[in-house]
């Protein structure tokens, strides 16, 4: 049916054709949406017997988050430091993990299995019902009063962050199935001539990590980190996520919803653009 | 350290001829390694396996207890008898049946039909190059940024005017165009897959006379299998778990899932809780009775299907993830 077009004509018809229901897909369910959202963040909304009637008020929402509200920047400092915190303790975990999975051992299938246990039930309610109960606590740290042990032969300034990262750790390690799973695929990527080579040439195990292993799971560790953000970012139990819903249908304050839900859209932006940024060269050189 | 080593260069020695075919098998054991070296990996492993198996032990643990189990110090893990009751209650106060329906319903048809579109999508993406093409692929990537909390009010009030509350058609239709939820990390990972797999087949096809549709349905399709099971497992589970979208599209208590359900009976057992503890202001005891161990039982059975499933496709799973290449780029 085709037969008038050039290869080079046919050739982008069907790139189209593929990639159009995404592309329909991407204006009714993401671009006019977004675009809505912007403009409702710039304006009052009321609602009305004639539906939701919006008046220009220029920044005013904007304002109000940084200088009336009194709950959102604690909250959102409170998200963005949790991340910092968090996403390197998860990609370390995660590497780590992937090392010890990728060897060849007895009962590596098993231990594979209970790693990515986590991904189907770290997502939703039920892990935040196991926080409440307290479930995230080790009972190790409590049975060894490790507070009372570390006050005896560190300061007191040290002991608190630390005792705050041992606590978070296993829900950290929880969060990371997915992180494992992704490491420990490009870690079986890696060609075995790589490790001969580096074998035949003298090196250990622990140069072969640094100048062999990482510098080849590097755009994994991108992958990673970048999936860790946008995770946290949207996971259920969000102190932010959670503040914005109670804003947008509980108060029905649904200007201001909008602009938070930018100003947290932004903010995640500027982040994931850091990271970009910090993993430039491994991008550069892959073109 | 000296017969070590000589040890480990005989092992070497008679491991490296017949692993040298087999690309898969990881460069440690090539390299024999010292005992004490895998003391240290299976403490390691043991270790964190507790970590990730411990809030399942939790749950279970928990679910089988009785309320004076709870208060009881003695009682850590072991509850003082076996009684199932609170798997009785949690069935009745889940609604378990209808709500299970539901939860399968709006995981399942969304599940299915994203590996159909994204596939589709996915491939586009990675066998064609048009005009504007760099431009699409950085909104594909923007789309996976962006927090749904941004776009959820025009969505809601979206889907209001089309008169898609308490319907499925909010989780069917965007699966059906790639979107929905994560369809942009899902066409990445079939994009992913389509890349790795080599041209001549679709070449083939073609000389054969083969049309694009037909190239892809008949033949690369069918090869997608690991990417499939991937997005697939991924999408059910993360359906079945959200609750942030059906709380929202979903209004009429007939239409939750399961685990709007939950939610619902956690909130009803804090209610019960409150009433419990203002009724026995008197009591001087201490001992706050709670129903943590009902809640429980209610959250192991809402996740319990896809841990039954999880069981039986694990193995293919993790293959798949490591043939799929999700980590590809």
């Amino acid at each position: 049916m085709k037969k008038g077009l050039s290869m080079r004509t046919r050739h982008y018809l069907e790139g189209y054709m593929f990639t159009l229901p995404w592309v329909i897909g991407f204006l009714a369910f993401m671009a006019v949406p977004l675009a809505r959202s912007l403009y409702f963040s710039f304006s009052k909304l009321e609602i009305k017997t004639a539906g939701l009637q919006a008046h220009y008020i220029g920044f005013e929402n904007f304002r109000k988050a940084f200088t009336v509200d009194v709950d959102f920047t604690p909250k959102l400092m409170g998200t963005v430091s949790g991340l910092i915190f968090n996403v390197p303790l998860i990609l370390i975990f995660a590497m780590f993990t992937a090392l010890l999975l990728n060897r060849n051992f007895k009962g590596r299938m098993i231990f594979r299995g209970i790693f990515f246990l986590p991904v189907i039930i770290a997502s939703g309610t039920v892990l935040t019902k196991l926080r409440e109960d307290g479930a995230a606590n080790l009972p190790i740290f409590k049975q060894y009063d490790l507070a009372s042990t570390l006050s005896s032969i560190m300061p007191v300034e040290l002991v608190r962050p630390l005792l705050g990262i041992l606590e978070s750790l296993s829900l950290s390690m929880w969060d990371s199935g997915v992180q494992i799973l992704i490491f420990l695929a490009g870690l079986q990527s890696i060609s075995a001539h790589l490790y001969e080579a580096a074998k035949v040439d003298g090196a250990t195990p622990w140069e072969i990590f640094w100048k062999v292993t990482f510098p080849m799971i590097t755009p994994m560790i991108l992958v990673n980190a970048l999936f860790s953000i946008v995770n946290s970012f949207t996971k259920a139990g969000n102190p932010i996520m959670d503040y914005i819903m109670d804003v947008l249908f509980k108060k029905n304050d649904f200007g201001y919803g909008a602009a938070l839900g930018w100003i947290y859209f932004l903010v995640s932006f500027v982040i994931i653009g850091i990271v970009l940024y910090l993993f430039r060269n491994s991008l550069r050189e892959r073109g | 350290m000296q017969s070590n080593n000589v040890a480990a260069t005989i092992r070497q020695t008679l491991a490296s001829g017949r692993e040298k075919t087999s690309p898969y098998v990881p460069a440690a054991k090539r390299y024999g390694r010292s005992t004490a070296s895998w003391v240290f990996h299976y403490l390691m492993l043991f270790g964190l396996a507790f970590v990730f198996i411990y809030p399942m032990l939790y749950l279970i643990s928990k679910s089988l207890m009785q309320s004076s189990d709870l208060s009881d110090a003695s009682v850590q893990w072991i509850p003082k008898e076996l009684n199932f009751s609170n798997f009785k209650y949690a069935w009745e106060a889940l609604d378990y049946l209808p709500k299970f329906k539901n939860s399968i319903i709006t995981s399942l048809i969304p599940a299915l039909v994203q590996i159909a579109s994204c596939a589709f999508i996915g491939y586009g993406f990675a066998r064609y190059r048009f005009p504007g093409y760099t431009l699409l692929l950085g909104f594909l990537l923007f789309t996976f940024l962006v927090p749904p909390q941004t776009i959820i009010l025009p969505l809601y009030i979206f889907y209001s005017d089309l008169h898609w509350m308490n319907t499925y058609f909010p989780f069917v239709i965007p699966a059906l165009f790639g979107h929905g939820l994560r369809g942009a990390l899902f066409v990445m990972i079939f994009l992913q897959f389509f890349r790795g797999l080599p041209g001549q087949l679709e070449e083939a096809a073609r000389i054969d006379g083969a049309g694009a549709l037909r190239t892809f349905w008949s033949i690369m399709f069918p090869l997608a299998r690991p990417a499939m099971l991937v997005v697939f497992l991924f999408s059910l589970v993360w359906h079945w778990n959200d609750t942030f979208e059906p709380s929202l599209f979903t209004t009429i208590a007939d239409k939750f899932n399961l685990m709007q359900s939950l939610k619902v009976m956690d909130g009803q057992s804090q209610l019960q809780l409150q009433n419990g503890t203002a009724a026995m202001t008197g009591d001087l005891t201490g001992l706050v009775p709670t129903f943590a161990n009902r809640v429980m039982a209610g959250s192991l059975m809402t996740i319990l299907p896809m841990l039954i499933l999880y069981l039986f496709t694990q193995r293919y799973f993790v293959e798949s993830v490591e043939r799929a290449g999700i980590a590809g780029e």
